[in-house]
């Protein structure tokens, strides 16, 4: 099984780590992974904020790169909702009709990656061993952008020691919404503290998800809180074996 | 007290008018108590209608479909109503719309009218209005009259003084109506408004109301509500005015059987709400012999022009929306300034603005989708917004405010970053380099200048790695060569 | 009024514009309407019994009294219920069965009462069109039985007196039973409620607080 890596400008940047855990899962498990250092970003800050023209120029890009991939995985739901929810809709507006069928021909390559694991490697035990609390929280691009329903649960309930602690209004935006946290500070702090509250209330240790912008946000509060609990990626806790713990618990 | 602005041309900025909401924990309890108990109700009544979804798509459909042929079904009503014995008026402005009242108004020698809620007449700023000109109103809905006695404005479409607390409700009656002792009991406090108000119906000849539906197939008209304050006013006065956006049509009788089973259910999480009423231009002995329909337009057909926008007019005012909003939910809806609040209102308020005003409110949203969940007709709120957010920036971006803008500045960089993996990667080294002045020993930041002080205020950010993903991939493949 | 219509012109006018690239000419509106997708659930499957069942339940929901009888049963059970009501002046609508008019009370019935009159009534006493057991909805549709709309509303006391054979499960049962629309409707489902005050539900704003019920088993 081939796939290429797309690991998103903000992981790149700031969570590599995330990066490193999912190529050695992802090998782990046989895939020939391969990664394309023409790739930058899928866009979706140009979007959010109504810069279409710069979104679509960068859409336009990112296809051209994996043209000729078999597949992408990307540890990043709202990226891949960006791609499936919004790209359709500029190409719509200011793409062409070869464009279009690029579009086309791009969008069934695109996995999100625990729809990757559980969909095209049809594996949910991915021999990991985390013998921690957990608590997940559904980010929302990946809760009802792609619907990733079950999927991460079932992926978490095959790891090994992983005690896992459901989290309250788990459905619940974190309040960071990207430029919105920019944009109204304010009100974004506000939700941040009360799905702080229901994050610190499952007194897990970790808390995870399968989105890096919502666990900088979480993460960043409980780093300045002194909070007694981290974030991780959940490709970091599925990447842990006894052999090579998480590079977190280091 | 509330000094909340619903006009969206002068309210403020989304930004600045949640601050004084963010620091009133009553308003927010309230808020918060509010959804959470409609959130509940609903959601244990949709779990037990299996064909839930089902009906989402035909509501979304008919809708749509009402929408794309509304010229003809507009036709059809008027013509039924007309025939039934009621009379039409078309008005393309919230102006042409309050004219048109008081001049049926003046015409019955008026000088008080009795109405039932309607977002609508708030939404043309008719009590102001005919105030000036000397017709009292008075409203009926319980909601409405907290809010008409204690000189408050709605916060939520559906249950409008959810921002209200028993006590505040206890000190607005016993100061207006007289009642000394009277107790914080909604109960009691119900049957103070209940008593207060029959006065009124038995004897106040005209009636103002909106209307929920209109029916082309009839010419009929349709209220839901819960109090009965509705069946009231359009029972026992002699001259009804219904003032309805001409989007509000569907085109059979039949087409309630789907309406009706999602509306109560997402609004007040009922099965179906207490009332119900419909009725046809005139009936001979039973009711008002007067009747007037007043078809507002108020850019509604500017909304129904743009493709991905028309959406907005498939809303049926569930307040679905607002009520499962993380935003709203800390929030309430005064921040909105409009009467539509929520998710709807940051797509509706703009849109009927001509998005001159309230031009803040599309960026008032976390785009988590929630609304869209919910929505009963399935509007796709977040694309609605997505697509606002680029008609205001492809508008502003010429202009010169913007040219020093940070944001603006910022995300044209952006781009060009983005455009070419060595301008990336340069500035991710340069990125590494420089915010190491602002890394602590244990390798996180707790403090960046501008707007890298947004995210400082209340998160740390962990610094930036020494080595980003590519680089790491980059020396591995170097070494397993 | 010319400039109501001329605001009429121009809106119809925009309307036509703006949705010219989608709008049915008229002789294929009828087509595209009924090609509208219906899936959600039309007819119920309950049996009559389950139905009849269903809707005692939602109508004890709203804590509407309700009582079964036979139709010999009936005229008793209607004195049964006013007599226990404590009420002694009722109104009936102008084509009610004067076999439900029992003896022992005061009626007035509505040859065009005012309203000062029916303010004076304690209870009123109607049939009904129609019962969606699903929702406990009661429909009226003000015919002769059933009556204007001002009694049905302004006492503090209903009776209702409904037939098995008008029941139905779901709301588009009705919509089928009823494909002309009546020119009057009114759709009750419990007494009347507000949650406006902090969201505590209060029954019986205005319109009747008491709603009781006899199920006649046709």
């Amino acid at each position: 099984m081939r796939a290429s890596l797309f690991i998103t400008c903000y992981n790149d940047t700031l969570f590599p780590e995330t990066g490193r855990a999912t190529t050695r899962l992802l090998e782990r498990l046989g895939v020939e992974l391969d990664f394309r250092q023409g790739q930058t970003c899928c866009g979706q800050m140009h979007a959010n904020s109504g810069f279409r023209a710069e979104a679509f120029s960068q859409a336009k890009r990112l296809i051209r790169i994996y043209e000729d991939a078999e597949a992408l995985v990307i540890p990043g739901s709202s990226c891949v909702a960006m791609m499936r929810d919004q790209y359709p809709g500029i190409f719509e507006e200011l793409g062409n009709e070869s464009q279009r069928r690029e579009l086309d021909a791009f969008l069934p390559k695109v996995f999100e990656l625990s729809e990757f694991l559980v969909d095209k490697l049809h594996v949910e035990d991915v021999g990991a061993y985390f013998p921690h609390r957990v608590t997940y929280h559904a980010s929302c691009h990946g809760l009802r952008g792609i619907h990733l329903g079950d999927r991460p649960f079932k992926l978490l309930s095959k790891v090994r020691g992983l005690e896992y602690v459901a989290l309250e209004h788990m459905d619940r935006c974190c309040g960071f919404g990207g430029t919105f946290s920019v944009k109204n500070p304010e009100i974004s702090q506000a939700m941040l503290t009360v799905k702080l509250h229901d994050v610190l209330s499952t007194r897990a240790e970790f808390c995870t998800a399968l989105d890096n912008s919502c666990l900088m946000h979480l993460g960043g509060a409980m780093h300045r809180q002194y909070a007694a609990m981290r974030t991780i990626h959940m490709a970091e806790i599925l990447a842990s074996t006894e052999d090579a713990p998480a590079e977190a618990l280091a | 007290m509330n000094t909340a602005i619903l006009d969206p041309k002068l309210a403020p900025p989304f930004r600045e008018a949640v601050l004084p909401v963010l620091r009133n924990p009553m308003l927010r309890k309230n808020v918060a108590h509010a959804t959470e108990v409609i959130q509940n109700k609903r959601a244990r009544l949709v779990a037990e209608k299996t064909d839930w979804e089902e009906l989402r798509e035909a509501g979304s459909a008919i809708r749509t479909h009402v929408l794309e042929n509304l010229g003809a079904y507009l036709l059809q009503f008027e013509e039924r109503c007309t025939a039934a014995g009621g009379v039409v008026h078309w008005a393309g402005t919230a102006d042409e719309a309050r004219q048109i009242i008081l001049d049926l108004l003046r015409q019955e020698n008026a000088t008080e009218a009795i109405k039932i809620k309607t977002m609508t007449s708030a939404e043309i700023q008719l009590n102001p209005y005919l105030e000036a000109a000397g017709v009292t109103v008075h409203e009926t809905d319980l909601a409405e009259i907290i809010l008409q006695l204690g000189k408050e404005e709605p916060s939520h479409i559906v249950v409008p003084a959810l921002h209200i607390n028993r006590s505040q409700v206890r000190e607005i009656f016993s100061r207006t109506m007289g009642l000394k002792d009277l107790s914080d009991d909604p109960k009691e406090l119900t049957g103070a408004a209940r008593h207060y108000l029959r006065e009124k119906f038995l004897r106040v000849p005209t009636a103002i109301s909106g209307a929920n539906y209109l029916i082309a197939e009839t010419g009929a008209v349709a209220v839901v509500e819960s109090e009965g304050n509705g069946r009231m006013c359009l029972t026992l006065p002699e001259t009804m005015i219904s003032v309805v956006g001409i989007e509000k049509v569907l085109p059979r009788f039949q087409d309630l059987e789907v309406m009706l089973q999602v509306l109560a259910r997402s609004a007040t999480g009922e099965r179906m709400n207490p009332y119900t009423s419909l009725w046809t231009g005139v009936t001979p002995g039973d009711g008002p012999q007067r009747f007037h329909v007043v078809l507002l337009d108020n850019e509604r057909s500017a909304i129904l022009a743009r493709p991905k926008e028309r959406q907005t007019l498939k809303c049926i005012r569930c307040a679905a929306c607002m009520n499962h909003c993380p935003v709203y939910r800390q929030t309430g809806g005064h921040a909105y300034g409009s009467c539509y609040p929520g998710p709807i209102g940051a797509i509706l308020t703009p849109q009927l603005m001509r998005m001159h005003h309230a031009e803040s409110l599309p960026f008032a949203s976390s785009l988590c989708g929630a609304c869209y969940e919910v929505c009963p007709v399935k509007i796709d709120i977040p694309a609605v917004l997505l697509d606002l957010r680029a008609d205001v920036v492809n508008r502003e971006r010429k202009q010169a405010k913007r040219a020093f803008d940070l944001m603006y500045i910022g995300l044209r960089i952006a781009n060009t970053l983005f455009s070419r993996p060595w301008i990336f990667h340069a500035t991710q080294r340069l990125g590494r380099i420089g915010l190491r002045l602002f890394t602590a020993k244990d390798g996180w930041i707790k403090w960046m200048p501008s707007i890298g002080g947004r995210w400082t205020e209340n998160r740390d950010l962990r610094g930036l790695p020494d080595q980003t993903f590519h680089e790491w991939w980059a020396a591995r493949a170097k070494e397993q060569k | 009024m010319n400039a109501t219509v001329q605001s009429r012109q121009r809106i119809l006018d925009r309307i036509r514009t703006a949705t010219a690239s989608v709008a049915k000419p008229a002789p294929e509106l009828r087509d595209a309407y009924a090609a509208l997708p219906r899936p959600y659930i039309r007819r119920g499957k309950k049996t009559v019994e389950e139905r009849i069942e269903l809707l005692v339940e939602r109508l004890r929901e709203y804590d509407a009294e309700v009582v079964e009888t036979t139709p010999d049963g009936l005229p008793a059970a209607i004195a049964a219920q006013l007599g226990a009501s404590g009420k002694h002046t009722f109104v009936a609508p102008a084509g009610l069965d004067p076999g439900f008019l029992v003896g022992g009370f005061d009626w007035k019935i509505d040859y065009d009462l005012t309203t000062a009159q029916i303010e004076l009534t304690e209870g009123v006493v109607t049939a009904a069109s129609c019962d969606i057991a699903d929702s406990g909805t009661i429909v009226l549709h003000h015919t002769a039985s059933e009556g204007r709309r001002v009694i049905t509303l302004l006492p503090d006391w209903h009776l209702c007196i409904l037939r098995r054979s008008q029941v139905v499960e779901t709301l588009p049962e009705y919509f089928d039973r009823f494909e002309t629309s009546p020119a009057l409707v009114t759709w009750i489902s419990g007494p009347s409620a507000t949650a406006d005050i902090e969201m505590t539900r209060i029954k019986g704003v205005h319109g009747p607080r008491f709603l009781h019920v006899i199920l006649v088993r046709d």
